[in-house]
C-alpha cells in the first residue's frame, strides 16, 4: 500500500512541477474562464436558467476530465517507455498491480485538482451557489468512475501498444463517440439509436444524471441504473488495464 | 548466485533465446558478450521476471524469477542500457524517491556520499534535465548501487563515459565485488571492459550460449592460437613454413599469420624460427587482445556451424 502512495505522489508532483502539467492546468482554467465569461456575458446565453448553466459547465468539466485522463493514461506506460523511465520502474521490487494502482491514483489526483479548480466556476455561474451541492456531489459520484475508466482504458492501450500516439488516438476516438450525445440534437437523441447510445454509454449516463438531478431535481434512487452503467464501465476498464499492465511493452 | 540452464524465450511468436547457459557465484564479475541482437538484454529481462520463459533451471539469488520476481529484485541493482530519469527531479531527490520503492530510506548524507562516489557530489541539487549523457550514466550507476544489492546487473555501463569516468566505474565495481559476497553481471560489447573487470565470461550468439567459463582458463586455451601482423623486409619464402605457422595473407610489406603454440610456450620461439628461414621481421603486431580473439573465434565458429 505504501508503494502505491510513493508512485502516486510522484505522478501528482509531475503534474504540479513539470512544465507540461502546469501548462495543462493553466489551459483548463483558461478554458473554464472563457466558457464562464461567455455564459454570463453573452446576451442569449445569460438568459438561460441557472440550473441549465451549471449543467452545461459540469458537462464541459467532465469532458475535459476524460480528455486529461486519456492524455495522462496514454503517457503512463508508453510515455515512460519512450523517455526510458519505465524500465527502472519495472526493475524495482514492485508488483505490476501496485504500479498500475499508483498510476491510477495519480490520475485520480489530477481529476481531484481539476475538480477543485472547477468548483469556484460552478459556484460563480450558478448564481452564487445555487445547485452547487448537487453539482459537486454528482460530479464526484458519476464523473469520477467515467474519468477513471477513460484513464484506465488509455493505460491499458498504452501498456499494450507501447505507443503514446496509438493509445491516445484510440481513446480519443472512443471518447468522442461516447460524448456524441452532447453533439447530436434532441431530435436524434429521441430516435431508437440515440436512446440505445444513451443507455449503454457511460459518458451519456453521467451527463443524463447531471441533467436529471440539476435541472429536473430528481432523487438519487432514480439514478441507480445509470450508476450501474458507469460502475460496469469503470470495472471493465480496470480489468483491461490490469491485464495489459501485467506485461507492459517496455522495449 | 545465478544459475541458468537451457533458457528458451519467445517474443511475439519469434524464438529469441534458444538455449542460454549462465553460471556465476559470489565474488564473480561475469562478462556477458555477444553481437547486437544476440539476446543479452532479453536474457536480463528473463532474470528480472519481465518475460515469460521456458528452461531446465533458472535460479537467481536462490529463487525462481517466475515465482517471486519482486522479491528477487529487492536484492538486485540494475543499470539498464538506456538510463531514463524524470528531468524535473533533482539528482538527490530522485535517488531518495527511488530508494523508497525498495523500502529503503537513506539519509541525505548517505545520498550525498553515494553521489560523491559516482562523481556527482557537486551537482546533487541540480535538476536532472541539465545533466549530460555521461552524468546520467553515473546517476544510473548510483541508482543501481542504492539498495545495497547482492547482484549488480549492468547493461553497457561505460557507454558515453570519458576515460576518467570509465576508470572511476572500474574502481567502483572492483570495490563492490571486493568483499566476495556480491557479484556483477556485465553486459557489454566493449571487450576492453571485460578484459579489465571480469573473471568469468559467456559469449552468446543468435540466442545460444557459444561458450562459458573462467576467463583465465579460456585465455590459456586460446593463447596457443594467435594472429599477428608482421612487417617484413623483402619477400619471404612462403613455401617452407614451420608447422606452427599458417599464412593468412599479405598487403604490401605486412604479412598476416596465425601461430599455434602450446600454452607454456612463448611466440618468440616462432619468430626465431621464421628469422632462420629468411623472414626479415621488422615489426610485430598482435591482431587482437585475448578476449577479442576468444570472442571472434567463437562467434565465427557458431555461425559457421549454423550455415
Amino acid at each position: 500500500m505504501k508503494t502505491i502512495w510513493i508512485i502516486a505522489g510522484k505522478e501528482s508532483a509531475q503534474i504540479l512541477k513539470s512544465q507540461r502539467g502546469l501548462l495543462g492546468l493553466l489551459s483548463f482554467s483558461g478554458m473554464l474562464s472563457a466558457f464562464s465569461l461567455l455564459l454570463v456575458s453573452d446576451t442569449e446565453l445569460s438568459l438561460l436558467d441557472n440550473a441549465q448553466v451549471v449543467y452545461m459547465l459540469e458537462g464541459t468539466v467532465l469532458a475535459a476530465g476524460a480528455l486529461i485522463a486519456a492524455v495522462l493514461g496514454s503517457d503512463a506506460y508508453a510515455g515512460e517507455k519512450e523517455r526510458g523511465t519505465l524500465v527502472p520502474l519495472l526493475c524495482a521490487p514492485i508488483a505490476p498491480e501496485t504500479l498500475l494502482a499508483g498510476k491510477a491514483m495519480g490520475l485520480l489526483a489530477a481529476w481531484a485538482i481539476m475538480f477543485v479548480v472547477a468548483a469556484p466556476y460552478l459556484w460563480a455561474v450558478g448564481a452564487n451557489g445555487q445547485n452547487l451541492g448537487a453539482a459537486l456531489f454528482y460530479m464526484a459520484l458519476f464523473g469520477t468512475p467515467v474519468v477513471l475508466g477513460f484513464g484506465c482504458l488509455a493505460m491499458a492501450l498504452s501498456a499494450r501498444t507501447g505507443s503514446v500516439l496509438a493509445s491516445l488516438l484510440s481513446t480519443l476516438t472512443l471518447l468522442m463517440l461516447s460524448a456524441s450525445p452532447l453533439f447530436i440534437g434532441p431530435g436524434l437523441r429521441g430516435t431508437a439509436i440515440g436512446r440505445a447510445l444513451d443507455i449503454i454509454n457511460p459518458f451519456a449516463g453521467a451527463l443524463n444524471t447531471f441533467d436529471s438531478v440539476i435541472i429536473d431535481s430528481q432523487p438519487f434512487y432514480a439514478q441507480l441504473a445509470r450508476a450501474l452503467i458507469v460502475s460496469v464501465w469503470m470495472t471493465g476498464c480496470l480489468i483491461a488495464a490490469r491485464h495489459s499492465a501485467a506485461h507492459p511493452r517496455y522495449q | 548466485m545465478l544459475e541458468i540452464e537451457n533458457l528458451w524465450l519467445t517474443i511475439d511468436g519469434k524464438q529469441i533465446l534458444k538455449g542460454i547457459d549462465l553460471h556465476m557465484g559470489p565474488g564473480d564479475t561475469y562478462g556477458l558478450l555477444g553481437p547486437n541482437g544476440a539476446g543479452k538484454s532479453t536474457t536480463i529481462a528473463a532474470l528480472l521476471g519481465l518475460r515469460d520463459y521456458w528452461s531446465d533451471r533458472v535460479v537467481v539469488l536462490g529463487q525462481d524469477p517466475s515465482l517471486g520476481a519482486a522479491e528477487i529484485r529487492r536484492d538486485l541493482g540494475v543499470m539498464p542500457e538506456h538510463a531514463g530519469f524524470y528531468d524535473w527531479m533533482t539528482a538527490s531527490g530522485y535517488l531518495r524517491w527511488y530508494a523508497r520503492l525498495y523500502g529503503v530510506s537513506p539519509t541525505p548524507r548517505e545520498i550525498d556520499m553515494l553521489l560523491g562516489r559516482v562523481g556527482l557530489g557537486n551537482v546533487y541539487s541540480h535538476s536532472i534535465g541539465t545533466f549530460s549523457r555521461g552524468m546520467k550514466q553515473r546517476l544510473a550507476l548510483a541508482r543501481a548501487l542504492l539498495p545495497h544489492p547482492r547482484l549488480l546487473i549492468l547493461d553497457e555501463p561505460t557507454d558515453g563515459l570519458d576515460p576518467n569516468g570509465r576508470r572511476e566505474i572500474y574502481n567502483l565495481l572492483a570495490e563492490f565485488v571486493g568483499d566476495g559476497q556480491t557479484g556483477v553481471l556485465l553486459c557489454t560489447h566493449l571487450l576492453d571492459d571485460v578484459d579489465r573487470l571480469c573473471n568469468r565470461i559467456g559469449i552468446i550468439d543468435q540466442g545460444r550460449t557459444c561458450i562459458e567459463g573462467l576467463l583465465d582458463a579460456l585465455m590459456a586455451e586460446k593463447k596457443g592460437k594467435q594472429r599477428f601482423r608482421l612487417r617484413l623486409e623483402g619477400e619471404p619464402d612462403t613455401a617452407s613454413l614451420p608447422d606452427s605457422v599458417t599464412l593468412l595473407g599479405h598487403t604490401g610489406q605486412w604479412w598476416r599469420i596465425q601461430s599455434t603454440t602450446r600454452p607454456s610456450e612463448e611466440p618468440s620461439a616462432i619468430w626465431c624460427e621464421l628469422w632462420q628461414r629468411g623472414w626479415k621481421i621488422v615489426e610485430i603486431n598482435a591482431e587482437a587482445s585475448g578476449v577479442e580473439e576468444i570472442y571472434m573465434d567463437h562467434v565465427t565458429r557458431s555461425r559457421q556451424r549454423r550455415q
